[in-house]
């Protein structure tokens, strides 16, 4: 076990220097530059090239590739142009926003998804399930910025009951009352992400359950008189669980990613928005680190969903 | 300083959420509004100020972008306005007072005196002018911009070769030297004097917003242990900062809010509300959020925060007034008439480029429909521009000029005469020699709206016979669009459609100089470069000399057709009733402390 995962922890490597040279060349192949967007009557052409010079910016692709990986190593990912702040520090506080977020979001649609899921399938067939897949179908359906829209306008803007903008109020004294408002603040969005992001873990634990139902192991177990509410717990869901463990490792390390619409109108500052803006404005020292970051996260991601697995499932395990 | 683009990070998103948004309420589109909009810059609320609500109340304003703030309040090193309104309440350490036409004035935090003889600028601070922590500001603070601005490591994207005027600055810029050599302090560099000394004299230096004097101030004595290419992110700028202005800063949520309480150290008007807080919201939901009265108004900002749409939306919002002024920004149609020499570092004109035909410049912007496109489209806020110079310049704006207003039948004689002809039964022009032609327009990716017009004046142009493509065969993305004209001779643009915001004084020699690498069009001629030049020689030191010379040059512009106005806009904004004293015109130089409230809730 621990030395596939060293294996694999191994083949990573050469895995992430490709990808981060792809990232930084097609990052430099974009058209524009990091000042592109400055240019205004008052901006001088020859204060704009002055600053592509003194951040090597003109030098030959491999050189700046050189001095970035350098500087990786020393763990500086360089200075953002937009931001003018360090790019590790402007990644923090972007991270810890969309880390509050993703998690309040995927531990809610776990708390919905999963019960409902089993429901549907113990009640297969009748009305129950009709309604839970009916549901699922319906909030799959329908784009999730649909949803933020029609949601942050009834329960943001008519109602009132919630904050429409931003992660913290501006007044939030530090201590309990900004950690209360923190949570405020992601609670319309998180509900709104979780309830209308069942549709996976309810489909696939269904039908898993309903297949299980049908098992030789459960119809041994029934007839051996254990009782349904055991069966279902130890022998079922267990099993069932499998496939969603597969995806377990992508949802973890997915937590980072952020997620653009939300972000774009709650005006909540996180890694998406980030992602988005540091593309369109050039800042290459940011798009580069976040793909890379992306890059092993998701490397990690698989890493991480076998582990589990072969944690759940002990056939898989590899000698 | 007013930046030319906002990039819109999210367009996809927040075109989509549009679509949806306007789904929900129940406006159709097909009305619309046609008379321009003219508002006053004040309103004047007949309700009396209840004096606990403005002491114990907060004013809530929002901050109208698409994306997080960068939260750097030097406005030496702020790369973009929204750093500028997030921190507004704060004063940036602005030095002077000016009136409606944007001219400094005594009564400010500062002074100043031109000599034009010892060509000399005397700044001289007042006596009680302080930091929000509570030290005096100096006369070394007046430098020390010039420091921030000039350090050869430094990240500042404000400096330019106009600041070369000043003495010493060049060979600082340089890191020849290690101080600026022309500011002086006749009383040390803690005393109230500062004497710029420079190498010519010009007079937009009487003017805010000039390029040649700097006018804001830096806390040396806050930042001087930190380098300065560091600067930008450190502590005292980001979330320490100091202020000069009527309000200090109580907290900022990075990218997303400050909050404000009035600084009891400011020398001027003392601020009046308890509490200041702006909120970033984006373009989509700021309708929504004002209807639900969330917010009291919007940052004021030079190009203005709200469009034509949101016009139509809030402009019978109850309870709210509207105020508003004409903005800083134009957009304009520019042809490509030749290259930018990189030896020589001028702009040179090529007569044998395919839109050098005067008559065929001119055909295309008389096929144009501006005055109906505004019409349908503008809801009142956006004019057809008949000049290059926006009617914010209430002085120097040319009112009359004509412009280009449709006028086909002209159009087509205009070809005609030139030489452009069907020939061999074609439905499009070919050129005088018999050449086909086909013109490519340059246009970046932008709302369904202004997407929509850009069809319009494609169809326009194929109504006179000519051939007119997008280059690419669609809009571009913003940056592709600036790196083909940014390129010293491009042949993929014939004719583009760009915009403009200008600083507070509007000298062309940036945009239209024979230098200017902005004149991206490359359009140079003897008669232009003179009136440019005339706008600062010492004729113009004469007020109604500078004028006239304004007005010429927005004659002779249209006159050429070389660069030609497209739209302006108006910058409004509504503002709810309970406040008082809102008055955002230029010549108002204490908006934040002459605030009030007259209830304690919105209105």
């Amino acid at each position: 076990m621990w030395k596939t995962i060293l294996r694999r922890i191994l083949i990573m490597i050469p895995e992430v220097i490709i990808l981060s040279i792809l990232v930084f060349l097609l990052a430099k192949a974009m058209p524009g530059d990091p000042f592109t967007g400055s240019i205004n009557p008052k901006a001088d052409p020859a204060q704009l090239h002055h600053l592509m010079k003194i951040n090597g910016l003109y030098d030959p692709w491999y050189q700046q590739y050189w001095n970035w990986v350098v500087h990786l190593f020393h763990g500086n990912l360089g200075n953002s142009y937009q931001y003018q702040e360090p790019v590790t520090r402007l990644i923090g506080s972007r991270a810890v926003n969309t880390l509050w977020l993703a998690l309040f979001t995927t531990v809610l649609t776990y708390c919905f998804a999963l019960p409902m899921g089993m429901y549907a399938a113990k009640h297969e067939g009748k009305l129950p399930d009709s309604i839970i897949r009916v549901y699922t179908y319906v909030t799959f359906c329908i784009p999730f910025f649909v949803i933020l829209v029609i949601g942050v306008w009834i329960f943001g803007y008519v109602l009132g009951w919630f904050p429409t903008t931003g992660s913290i109020s501006s007044t939030a004294n530090p201590g309990l009352p900004s950690i209360g408002s923190r949570f405020y603040h992601i609670l319309l969005p998180g509900v709104l992400g979780a309830l209308f992001g069942t549709v996976n873990v309810v489909q696939y634990l269904r039908s898993e359950v309903i297949d299980a139902k049908r098992s030789d192991y459960v119809r041994t177990a029934r007839s051996k008189g254990v009782p349904e509410k055991d069966i279902y717990r130890h022998h079922i869901f267990r099993n069932s669980l499998l496939p969603i463990a597969a995806f377990a490792g992508y949802s973890i390390t997915g937590l980072l990613n952020g997620s653009l619409f939300t972000e774009t109108v709650f005006s909540y500052p996180g890694m998406g928005l980030l992602f988005i803006n540091s593309i369109s404005y050039r800042d290459y020292t940011v798009i580069t680190a976040l793909v890379l970051i992306y890059g092993i996260l998701n490397l990690l991601g698989t890493l991480l969903s076998d582990i589990i697995l072969s944690i759940v499932d002990p056939r898989i395990r590899i000698q | 300083m007013v930046k030319t683009k906002t990039k819109l990070a999210t367009i996809a998103v927040t075109f989509l959420a549009a679509i949806t948004l306007a789904g929900c309420s129940n406006n159709s589109s097909s009305e619309s509004s046609s008379a321009a909009v003219k508002l006053q810059t004040a309103y004047k609320n007949p309700d009396k100020t209840d004096k606990s609500a403005t002491k114990n109340g907060t004013l809530k304003l929002a901050l109208v972008n698409n994306a997080p703030f960068q939260g750097i309040t030097d406005p030496a090193l702020a790369p973009n306005e929204s750093d500028s309104q997030a921190f507004a309440p704060g004063g940036s350490g602005n030095l002077f007072n000016v009136d409606k036409n944007y001219k400094i004035v005594d009564g400010g935090m500062a002074n100043q005196k031109l000599d034009r003889k010892a060509k000399t600028a005397t700044i001289t601070l007042r006596s009680n002018a302080k930091w929000s922590n509570g030290s005096p500001v100096t006369a070394k603070d007046i430098e020390y911009a010039y420091e921030v601005l000039g350090n050869k490591n430094s990240t500042s994207q404000q400096y330019s070769s106009d600041f070369e005027n000043l003495e010493g600055m060049a060979e600082y810029h340089a890191g020849k030297a290690d101080t600026i050599s022309g500011i002086t302090y006749p009383d040390g560099e803690n005393g109230k004097v500062a004497v710029l000394h420079f190498k010519k004299m010009a007079p937009s230096m009487k003017f805010a917003g000039n390029s040649y004097i700097w006018q804001y101030v830096e806390p040396y004595e806050y930042i001087k242990d930190v380098p300065i290419a560091k600067l930008a992110a450190s502590e005292q700028i980001r979330k320490n900062p100091i202020f000069t202005g009527p309000y200090k800063l109580d907290k900022v949520v990075e990218g997303e809010s400050t909050s404000w309480s009035p600084n009891k150290y400011y020398y001027g008007k003392k601020a009046q509300i308890g509490h200041i807080t702006i909120n970033v919201v984006s373009m989509n939901n700021i309708d929504k959020a004002l209807q639900s009265k969330k917010y009291d108004s919007v940052v004021p900002s030079g190009a203005g925060s709200l469009g034509g749409t949101d016009y139509k939306n809030l402009k019978s919002l109850k309870d709210y007034t509207k105020v508003g002024q004409p903005a800083f920004t134009y957009s304009y149609f520019a042809f490509n008439l030749g290259h930018f020499d990189t030896k020589t570092g001028k702009n040179v004109m090529d007569s044998n480029k395919k839109m050098a035909n005067k008559n065929l410049r001119q055909a295309m912007m008389y096929a144009l429909n501006i005055d109906q496109v505004t019409k349908k489209f503008g809801n009142g806020v956006k004019q057809r521009a008949n000049t290059l110079l926006p009617p914010i310049f209430s002085k120097y704006y040319d009112k009359s000029a004509k412009g280009y207003t449709l006028n086909i039948k002209k159009a087509n004689k205009l070809l005609d005469e030139a030489g452009y002809k069907k020939r061999n039964g074609s439905k499009w022009r070919s050129d005088p020699k018999g050449k086909p032609l086909t013109i490519y327009f340059g246009a970046m990716t932008s709302s369904a709206t202004t997407e929509a017009t850009y069809q319009d004046y494609l169809q326009q142009w194929h109504k006179i016979g000519l051939n007119v493509k997008f280059t690419n065969g669609k809009p571009m993305e913003m940056n592709s669009f600036y790196d083909t004209l940014q390129k010293p001779s491009q042949d993929k643009m014939d004719i583009w459609l760009g915009a403009w915001s200008t600083s507070s004084e509007p000298t062309e020699t940036q945009l239209y100089g024979d230098t200017a690498p902005f004149n991206y069009g490359h359009f140079v001629t003897k008669k232009n470069s003179e009136l440019i030049s005339a706008m600062n020689n010492s004729a113009s030191w004469n007020d109604k000399t500078r004028t006239k010379v304004f007005k010429e040059w927005q004659n002779y512009m249209n006159s050429q057709a070389g660069v030609v106005g497209e739209e302006f806009s108006y910058n409004w904004q509504p503002v709810n009733n309970r406040v008082k004293g809102f008055d955002f015109g230029p010549a108002n130089n204490e908006f934040y402390s002459d605030l009030t409230l007259t209830s304690s809730k919105l209105k």
